[in-house]
């Protein structure tokens, strides 16, 4: 039978452990509001910029807009280096979040080695980062304090470089993977390939009803200014919709936590309730042995 | 007249969801005009500001510092990185608008001559709905 003292001790600890997994709860409702909001207005103007692109794209791919040929947006056959960003969150606690994310990576990696493709591999968040390094994965550069605190200038400056690098031809595609927010409850994986801009889901019969006519004279600058911004705001939305998820999984984790440590709790109380009268029972029956004996 | 459907968003949320008669686009190789049934176009905006023709023919002004225009043959959606709609119920709220236009303004850096014609633009804007 366990020791009084121990059990209480037990109790003790875990009702405090409980005490901080629902304080760290109820912040993570709190930024997850926040968060949120940032996210929801944002994600209209996420879905309008895709659209937009994914047009021109597939107008582009069908030769209704005659001769461009914009890196951007043709197919490249045999990649020969790729980019793959991913977003984690800075801190842990918050269930499988940050280890999806990088399953995901880890994955893309794998199908990248296979093709005998090379993997210029960019972080941002601390969790994410720590894990390639301890496996000796090699990172191209990491970023560590920008997933939990999103800022549009600092995400600019990040993907500037992958941009400009595969306008140059240095890299052949882009991909990005992240944890975005689908609800309060679950979390929305996303690993999508920004560049060169993904027209396969466009139907080119689709381009008979209208015709698209690109104004301004030239077609280059304009197109390579709305990338820029495209992939800019990828980037950032990005950010942004992984820190609402981040805080949405996190509360949900401290929230299972608290009620793990409640059920434990419980049953140490009943172990401890069991274990005083048990103790009493022995007591009773040194106390009853003893006066039987004086007799 | 025909109406026709705008949209204009930011990354921030929508500034403007619903019918206009027109819609005047200050678009990179100038100012363009819209009207329904307007043949599908695309194009780049440069700062400068959106005239919205509204049903009871008042005019609605939005400053923007760049944005790009999808125009098809149901609708027109903008969308613009920052935009400050010039509109309030009383002088206070205009006058408000119009100071964040001015610092929307200021924080487009370079300073061309079309800058200063879009400062002197909204003022103006502003001045009619006073």
């Amino acid at each position: 039978m366990a020791n009084l003292k121990d059990i209480q001790r037990q109790i003790k600890s875990v009702s405090n452990t409980q005490k901080t997994t629902r304080a760290m709860k109820l912040v993570s409702t709190a930024k997850l509001r926040r968060s949120e909001e940032l996210a929801k207005r944002s994600r209209l103007y996420a879905a309008k910029m895709n659209q937009v692109i994914a047009e021109i794209a597939g107008r582009i791919k069908c030769n209704k807009v005659g001769g461009i040929d914009n890196r951007c947006f043709s197919e490249i056959d045999n990649p020969k280096t790729v980019d793959i960003i991913f977003v984690t969150a800075d801190k842990g606690l918050c269930g499988g979040f940050n280890i999806q994310t990088i399953k995901a990576v880890k994955k893309l990696l794998a199908e990248y080695k296979e093709k005998n493709v090379k993997v210029r591999l960019r972080g941002i968040g601390k969790k994410g980062v720590e894990f390639f390094k301890y496996n000796e994965v090699e990172l191209f550069d990491a970023v560590i304090d920008l997933s939990s605190k999103p800022d549009k200038e600092r995400a600019d400056n990040f993907i500037e470089t992958s941009i400009e690098d595969f306008k140059d031809g240095k890299i052949d595609a882009l991909h990005l993977v992240y944890n975005g927010y689908k609800n309060m409850l679950t979390q929305d994986l996303h690993v999508t390939k920004v560049l060169p801009v993904d027209a396969s889901q466009f139907e080119c019969e689709e381009v008979e009803k209208s015709m698209l006519e690109i104004e301004a004279q030239d077609d280059e600058k304009m197109l390579d200014s709305l990338v820029n911004r495209y992939v800019e705001f990828a980037m950032y939305y990005a950010l942004i919709d992984s820190v609402a998820a981040e805080h949405s999984a996190r509360m949900q984790a401290m929230d299972t936590a608290t009620n793990n440590a409640k059920d434990m709790v419980k049953s140490l109380n009943v172990k401890f309730n069991k274990a005083r009268q048990a103790a009493i029972t022995t007591e009773l029956i040194e106390i009853i042995s003893g006066v039987e004996s004086m007799k | 007249m025909q109406m026709l459907k705008l949209e204009i968003l930011t990354p921030n949320g929508e500034i403007y969801n619903g019918s206009a008669l027109s819609v005047t686009l200050p678009g990179e190789e100038g100012e363009f005009g819209v009207l329904a049934e307007h043949s599908s176009l695309c194009t780049l905006l440069e700062a400068g500001v959106i005239d919205i023709e509204k049903e009871d023919k008042s005019i609605e002004s939005i400053l923007i510092n760049w944005g790009v225009v999808q125009v098809d043959e149901e609708k027109v959606i903008v969308l613009v990185e920052g935009a400050v709609a010039i509109r309030g119920e009383n002088e206070s709220e205009i006058a408000h608008a119009l100071e964040e236009a001015k610092e929307l303004i200021e924080s487009i850096k370079d300073n061309s001559p079309a800058i200063a014609a879009v400062s002197a633009k909204i003022e103006s804007a502003a001045q009619n709905l006073i």
